[in-house]
């Protein structure tokens, strides 16, 4: 399969991409803190039995304003499509998710799944998630999930009763909130990310 | 071919007949003049005079809202008679038109309190505010009512005997230019109920009302005002149904409540305007605004709301959570079959400390129709540790419709949490299979599976409102599967 991670104000990422017949893709977006702007990303799942596998991962802890757009759409039958979106805000940092996921008429036997989670770690920090499921198709599997939320109190109990001391444990909170997307990351991303929370 | 279409989509909406009595309107169209005419006919005050005229005069400078996943025909609004009401006999003004009376029969509303109270109507006792397109005809049980201290009575009442409650609530959750159609609603209101929940007081007996859309070329702009005081408790049903014709008849009604300290209501709604033939003629426009506000500590709000019918349904029952741990819940199920299309959701708005909510919205599209979920759930920053909570599924029958969800999630808070998740899906094979299996015929297979996924909702319904519910899902799905 094929894997690609764009890091977000380094690589150029693709805004627009077609899957054709049985192709697969896997692809993560990284937006590391301290950038700003809007992101925008359409994917067309052309032939039957395309395949992709999405996943996004942001850390915004000054005052950035992130915004994240993202289309999938589904049309062509039996396609699958996987989507991941993790995130943590906090200082003054605003962040907008809106994804779609847009099945055609035609589009039977359609998987399309999307998760957008998000914690705030300050009172200025905002989030508004848009998670959207456009169906013209009857014979579908699709589904979304958001939350938004904030470091669990009784996982900080637990991590510093047994002697880690707070900043640590919330910065192993966060780290084990972003790490189903952080494992698809090459080990010096993985670092990198690690070091920027704290 | 075509007649056997027309008859069966004329046996599906049993409640399409329309009632012969003479009646009286307000010339067609609308200017500053129908308006002191409406307001006249009602006998108002001049502040309720200005409160129109100000709607009318905003209405002007707005434009109606786009963004419904919906395709409205163009709404003429000078086509449209915006005052419709029964004559009285001269000679026995407190009577009711036996004609009316027939009516409400036939669609099974008591409107005899002997016969309730003589155990016809087994289940409970329901007080009932009739309203026959712009008047009300009678309001029930208000004695019974009344020793207690409740009102509830139509607004027309309302506004001449209870003015001063009446001033102090209006438009204080739907303010006047809230959107188009509210801003219309203000300005042309015919009638609607009232209902005041002293405090301290658990209503007795479920409140209900009932809109008849009877005339034709009108539209039906009732306003509902419900006050739950300090403590107090009520349970309120609405049901509708409306002729069937090949015209659009417009509906935009404002439902208002307030919710006070610890206080507690419960607004069902079984919704069933004609919905339109099988090839999407006719219809009624439903655009309606409702909207609570959880004003005291410790209140609860709860929507349960079965949408069948409508041509187009344009509706969004929401909450303001304002006062600190106040709760509320939002439970749903939208069914739409043929050209129907329904754009529908809630909003919930924190903004105490502690505010809960739940949304439970279940959408089943079946024929050409389009059946849309849109919701807000927002998080205010005083909103510590407040939650919520919703859930939304799509169910496909056939291949022509479409289920969408557009949810917005919006935190502003680092101490509450919001989640959200939907799904889509159409019954699975198995479960046909398995029923069909058994001796099921596939059409009360599909009735059965679909009155399950929608369970969860119907079970909030009070009792004779959930049989109701249930009969009109199987009804509406006639004819859509194989």
């Amino acid at each position: 399969m094929d894997r690609r991670v764009y890091v977000l104000g380094r690589d150029s990422a693709p805004q627009y991409l077609r899957l054709e017949a049985g192709e697969e893709l896997s692809m993560t977006l990284v937006i590391p803190p301290g950038l700003s702007g809007r992101e925008v990303l359409e994917v067309d799942l052309n032939g039957p039995g395309a395949s992709l596998d999405l996943s996004g991962v942001y850390v915004c802890a000054a005052d950035e304003r992130v915004d994240l757009r993202v289309l999938v759409r589904h049309a062509a039958p039996g396609c699958h499509s996987r989507q991941l979106f993790k995130g943590i805000v906090g200082g003054t940092a605003s962040v907008a998710f809106d994804g779609l996921i847009y099945v055609a008429r035609d589009a039977q036997k359609t998987q399309a799944y999307q998760e957008n989670h998000t914690l705030l770690l300050s009172e200025s920090a905002r989030v508004e998630s848009r998670p959207q499921l456009e169906i013209y198709a009857d014979d579908v599997q699709c589904s979304h999930g958001a939350t938004a939320g904030y470091l669990n109190p009784d996982e900080l109990f637990y991590l510093r009763s047994r002697g880690i001391p707070e900043a640590e444990a919330r910065r192993l909170q966060m780290i084990a909130f972003l790490a189903p997307v952080l494992s698809r990351l090459p080990e010096e991303l993985i670092e990198e990310i690690h070091a920027g929370l704290s | 071919m075509d007649d056997l279409i027309k008859d069966l989509s004329a046996q599906e909406y049993k409640d399409g007949f329309v009632t012969e009595v003479a009646q009286e309107f307000v010339p067609k169209g609308l200017n500053e003049d129908i308006i002191r005419l409406i307001s006249a006919k009602k006998g108002e005050p001049d502040w309720l005079l200005e409160f129109r005229l100000g709607a009318f005069r905003r209405w002007q400078r707005m434009r109606p809202p786009y963004w419904g996943h919906l395709k409205l025909p163009r709404i003429d609004f000078q086509d449209i008679i915006y005052w419709a009401a029964p004559k009285r006999p001269e000679d026995r003004p407190d009577e009711i038109d036996p004609a009316l009376l027939e009516t409400f029969d036939k669609l099974g509303i008591p409107l005899h309190e002997r016969e309730v109270l003589a155990g016809v109507k087994p289940k409970g006792e329901v007080a009932v505010d009739a309203v026959f397109d712009s008047v009300s005809v009678t309001t029930t049980f208000r004695r019974t009512l009344a020793e207690r201290g409740i009102i509830f009575c139509s607004f027309s009442e309302a506004v001449r005997e209870h003015p001063d409650l009446v001033r102090k609530y209006l438009a204080s959750v739907v303010p006047v230019g809230d959107n188009y159609y509210a801003a219309l609603n203000s300005a042309v209101f015919s009638d609607g109920s009232f209902c005041y929940i002293p405090k301290g007081v658990k209503c007795p007996m479920d409140l209900s009302s009932y809109f008849r859309i009877n005339a034709s070329g009108t539209g039906q702009f009732e306003r509902t005002l419900i006050v739950a005081d300090e403590g107090a408790s009520v349970s309120y049903l609405e049901g509708c149904t409306a002729p069937m014709r090949d015209e659009n008849q417009l509906h935009a009604a404002v439902v208002e409540i307030v919710v006070e300290k610890d206080a507690d209501v419960k607004y069902s709604t079984v919704q069933n305007w004609y919905p339109g033939d099988a090839q999407g003629r006719g219809g009624i426009l439903n655009l309606v605004t409702k909207r609570g506000l959880c004003k005291g500590t410790g209140s609860h709000l709860s929507w349960t709301q079965v949408e069948t019918g409508s041509a187009v349904t344009w509706k969004y029952p929401s909450t303001i959570l304002k006062g600190d741990y106040s709760s509320s819940e939002f439970y749903s199920v939208a069914m739409t079959n043929n050209w129907q299309q329904a754009d529908t959701g809630t909003k919930m708005i924190h903004l105490g400390r502690g505010t809960r909510s739940r949304v439970v919205s279940k959408g089943i599209s079946a024929g050409h129709s389009e059946n849309s979920y849109r919701g807000l759930v927002q998080m205010g920053p005083a909103a510590e540790g407040a939650r919520n909570f919703s859930q939304c599924d799509s169910l496909l029958i056939g291949s022509e419709c479409g289920a969408h969800t557009f949810p917005v999630i919006r935190s502003h808070n680092p101490r509450a949490t919001v989640e959200h998740e939907a799904t889509t899906s159409k019954i699975s094979e198995d479960q046909l299979f398995y029923c069909t299996q058994r001796g099921i015929a596939a059409e009360d297979a599909v009735a059965l599976i679909v009155g399950g996924y929608a369970r969860e909702v119907l079970s909030r319904l009070p009792m004779e409102f959930a049989v109701e519910a249930q009969k009109l899902l199987s009804v509406s799905l006639e004819g859509s599967v194989g």
